[in-house]
């Protein structure tokens, strides 16, 4: 198969060759490598990697993907963001789609069917590539094994090349994409090549209000599956109706190259073992519920997990795989009063928006910046987060389970610019809308998320993306959540925008900046729980009147908290070129035109990770009593 | 000299000086206001406090549009004209401002009890309204100030009504007597009692500068300064002067800049370099709202009606020897 440029023109494009989604469950090789947190079975391929930067498709070099070329000038960081790195221009633009008064664009097939906008992509001047090389050995544990490729976030749309051979395709960047690299691969030299675009299709599905980056932001490593492999994990721990005792089922989907068995170990959290089972090895295996007498519930006060051991051995009883996974027991409903339980108590989300921001390197993230947003959160009483408005990296979610924030998993969807400009609803060319040829992609993207991150307590909703206006297609995504997954609530705002899919779409009402008196006006009719994904807008020196809202939720039990906007200012650090000093800039201080300027600095956090004033505001009334 | 409890005062031609035990005053009757205020050597005053009405734009502001819709109080923040000053000497009330020839029997061997002027400012708005800041100086030197904002009928809400002072070098630290961090009428329910320190004059770093830094609920405020402008004095012992709330807590902010300076700069580095201190006692002060940042108010609650009478008063005082 060979790669094509028009895919990136095509919707209905969106995964060529790439694994199915799966669960985020890390895999090892002994027992002693899980209690080391390091698995001989991945190997980064982080770091430096040679680099070609490209202003358009049109301009880029040919014949880059062969092992032999030679065109190679620059290296680049992995992960990291090319404009942070200068070849790009910098941008910061809030609702309009980057091109605004630049390129005049409309979405494939919004307006008529059959105008498919063909070359709108793939033959435009604003659409900057990235060419990424790495030469590579395999290390020793990966070796005799099927290897696949995994990339963890790249912006926006990504080829792949190993060793001449084209290996696949992708978009939605801020999920894990995985290719499998086994028929090409050898244990030395190998050449992988992957060719970033800046945009595609999927652009139109990535309006979100942030700095417009591309390239491989997060970590790429090599996976390595053994003979049997715990291809997916999925764990469905129930609470009784009792609220004392449960249940946990799992369905396990294997990929099995021999014969063999597995052990199943359920230890408490102090490492008391509950349950230890054994069973015959078969694609799917689907482990027999076992019942549990009393079950210790997982909540924000008490993030109890248990720990899950399953190992994977051949018929001769070599260890071949082990996967650990920490879950818990936690149930959430909403009761006939229209009021979220969590465990049967009333749920309170004391919640912030977070997007993921670093000011020295943008979307590329630490681990240290993710600890530190944790400390923060459990300094000031944050309970909850809305990863708005993609999926986050991975570790995140972990991080979120053994703290107990609650989450709001968002897809990463918006498509603002399709359905509102200067404030007023305009969806004439809405995507994805009810168009069958979006469909597809924006389903992919609520199974990606759902598959991805389906065993962690800390999500209890699903948030189906944010200012995309609402019809038939976001319905669908909806119908994906419930017909998968009855142990979460599903989430949407912008249906309000679209009542006839009220019914339809989110269990909650959820609005955004809704004032005090609209958020009365509603609960004293309320027929959903009702929350407000986005309020308290920290846009400089602000956060005054929080207190309104807080009455309100004691009045009404219907009213389940919110999502301040946002945790971290979104500024980025430059050296400045008259005092030398390091200062904090933002939207239009790179001649980035539209811009939307100092929008981005939305934090109750300055983009230095220091909390802004109003944090103590923040912390007191998020430590109310409730 | 002994002062015997009384105030030395000295009827210039263009000032009013007033002395004590420790410190030397002047208030001036061209400049219209206090000129100097002078604590064991120390002089306190860059130019003459007058009344304050605007904040630096926050971006709730622009939001919303109150930085349009209240205008006016930019310009009588900038310029503020003197039209009529009263004087006191005791029981005396003076029908005209006491220079020559009318001062000519006095000597310097003038005393009072206590001594009172007033300054009344017009402010450079449609309709005009005016202020009246009067000082009530003691023998030991207190000078109790109350600042009197007159409601007119027609004036768009005020961002803030207090007194400003801009002192002629960076305080070093301040010491108060109210609630913790940057407060605000609609953001103070978090704030903690009690009495703090900070160490320079910090500006909050919002991405934009912006007002900041202000301080609700204050009984009492401490600056402390190192230096001085005046070029004989090498001196670099620290020194201190007393903001003491009088009947009600005050707000106050203690910045390096005015909210002119802060209005004008888009980035931290444009700010010029740090060099003075400007304290803001603040007897109104705005709400900094929050529910959105393209157009939601503040609450009524906290806005400031300019029809409205509105007052700040605080005393002065002398560090205790």
């Amino acid at each position: 198969m060979e790669a094509e440029l028009k895919w990136l023109d095509d919707p209905a494009v969106y995964r060529i060759n790439q694994l199915p989604a799966h669960s985020d469950h890390q895999a090892y090789a002994t027992a002693e490598e899980v209690l080391d947190g390091k698995s001989s079975l991945v190997q980064s391929l982080d770091g430096q990697w040679d680099f070609i930067f490209a202003e358009n498709p049109q301009v880029r070099p040919a014949n880059f993907w062969q092992s032999d070329f030679e065109g190679f000038t620059d290296q680049i960081t992995v992960p990291s963001e090319i404009e942070m790195s200068d070849y790009a221009q910098i941008h910061y633009i809030n609702t309009w789609y980057p091109w605004e008064g630049k390129i005049f664009r409309r979405p494939a097939g919004a307006l008529e069917a059959e105008n498919l906008q063909t070359g709108s992509f793939s033959q435009a001047t604003d659409n900057s590539v990235g060419i990424y090389r790495k030469k590579f050995n395999l290390a020793p544990g990966l070796k005799g094994k099927q290897i696949r490729v995994r990339f963890e976030g790249v912006e926006r749309a990504l080829y792949l090349w190993l060793n001449g051979h084209f290996i696949g395709y992708a978009e939605d960047s801020f999920t894990p994409s995985e290719f499998n690299l086994t028929p090409y691969l050898k244990d030395e030299d190998n050449v992988i090549v992957v060719e970033v675009f800046k945009h595609s299709s999927a652009s139109w599905l990535e309006d979100q209000d942030m700095f417009r980056f591309s390239g491989i932001f997060r970590s790429v490593s090599l996976i390595a599956q053994p003979k049997i492999h715990v291809e997916d994990l999925h764990l469905m721990p129930t609470v009784n109706d009792d609220f004392v005792g449960g249940q946990l089922a799992m369905k396990l989907k294997l990929e099995t190259k021999e014969a063999g068995y597995l052990t199943v170990d359920v230890a408490d959290a102090d490492h008391q073992t509950l349950i230890h089972e054994r069973y015959e090895v078969n694609d799917t295996t689907t482990i027999r519920p076992t019942n549990f007498e009393r079950v210790h519930l997982w909540d924000t006060d008490d993030p109890y997990l248990y720990h899950l051991t399953i190992k994977v051995y051949n018929q001769s009883g070599t260890l071949l795989e082990v996967v650990p996974y920490d879950f818990g027991f936690r149930r959430i409903e909403i009761n006939q009063d229209h009021v979220i339980m969590l465990n049967n108590h009333r749920l309170i989300i004391n919640g912030v928006n977070r997007h993921e921001w670093d000011a020295h390197s943008g979307r590329t993230i630490t681990m240290a910046d993710m600890k530190q947003d944790i400390t923060t959160f459990k300094a000031n009483n944050i309970n909850a987060v809305r990863t708005c408005h993609y999926p986050d990296r991975l570790e995140w979610y972990q991080l979120c389970d053994q703290n107990g924030i609650y989450m709001m998993a968002e897809n990463n969807l918006e498509s603002h610019g399709t359905w509102q400009k200067s404030g007023a609803v305009e969806p004439s060319y809405n995507v994805p809308g009810s168009l069958k040829l979006w469909l597809p992609a924006v389903l992919d993207r609520a199974r990606t998320n759902f598959e991805t991150f389906k065993n962690h307590p800390a999500i209890l909703f699903w948030s189906l993306g944010n200012e995309s206006y609402a019809a038939d297609d976001i319905a669908a995504m909806n119908k994906f959540y419930k017909d998968h997954d009855d142990s979460r609530l599903t989430h949407y705002e912008g249906v309000c925008r679209n009542e006839a899919y009220r019914g339809q779409i989110s269990d909650v009402e959820s609005w955004m900046y809704l004032p005090p008196k609209g958020v009365e006006k509603y609960l004293k009719h309320a027929d959903k729980p009702f929350l407000e994904c986005e309020y308290m807008h920290s846009m400089g020196n602000s956060v005054g009147g929080m207190g309104s809202y807080i009455k309100l939720m004691k009045k009404y039990p219907q009213y389940a908290g919110g999502f301040i906007w946002d945790f971290i200012d979104q500024a980025i650090f430059v050296k400045d070129p008259v005092t030398g000093e390091e200062v904090l800039r933002y939207g239009g201080d790179f001649d980035d035109r539209h811009s939307d300027y100092e929008f981005s600095g939305d934090g109750i956090m300055f983009a230095d990770r220091t909390p802004k004033p109003a944090m103590q505001e923040v912390k007191y009334y998020y430590g109310l009593p409730k | 000299m002994d002062y015997q409890n009384k105030l030395h005062v000295i009827y210039g031609d263009g000032t009013l000086g007033l002395q004590g035990k420790n410190f030397a005053y002047l208030f001036s009757y061209e400049r219209g206001g206090l000129e100097s205020l002078k604590v064991a050597g120390k002089e306190w005053l860059y130019r003459e406090p007058k009344p304050t009405f605007w904040r630096a734009t926050t971006d709730n502001d622009r939001g919303n549009g109150f930085n349009i819709k209240s205008a006016q109080w930019l310009a009588a923040d900038y310029a503020l004209p003197c039209t009529k000053i009263t004087l006191k000497v005791d029981d005396h009330r003076f029908k005209h401002l006491p220079i020559a020839p009318a001062t000519n029997q006095f000597s310097n061997a003038e005393y009072a009890k206590q001594v009172k002027l007033s300054y009344t400012y017009q402010t450079l708005t449609n309709p005009a309204t005016t202020v009246k800041v009067s000082y009530k100086v003691k023998a030991d030197g207190t000078i109790k100030v109350v600042a009197k904002y007159h409601g007119q009928v027609g004036l768009p809400q005020l961002p803030v009504f207090g007194m400003r002072f801009i002192m002629p070098t960076q305080a070093t630290k301040f010491k108060y007597e109210g609630l913790s961090g940057e407060t605000y009428p609609d953001r103070m329910a978090g704030g903690k009692p009690g009495t703090y320190e900070v160490t320079g004059l910090p500006v909050t770093k919002y991405l934009v500068p912006q007002e900041n830094g202000m301080h609700m609920a204050t009984k009492w405020v401490k600056l402390t300064r190192a230096t001085t402008q005046n070029n004989a004095d090498p001196d670099k012992e620290s020194f201190s002067l007393l903001f003491k709330a009088n009947k009600h807590d005050f707000a106050f902010s203690a910045l390096p800049y005015t909210s002119e300076e802060l209005e004008n700069a888009t980035h931290h580095e444009e700010l010029p370099p740090a060099r003075r201190t400007v304290l803001v006692i603040a007897g109104a002060v705005r709400g900094v709202g929050g529910i959105d940042s393209w157009g939601a108010d503040v609450e009524p609650a906290y806005h400031i009606s300019a029809e409205e009478d509105h007052e700040v008063r605080f005393e002065i005082k002398l560090p205790e020897a």
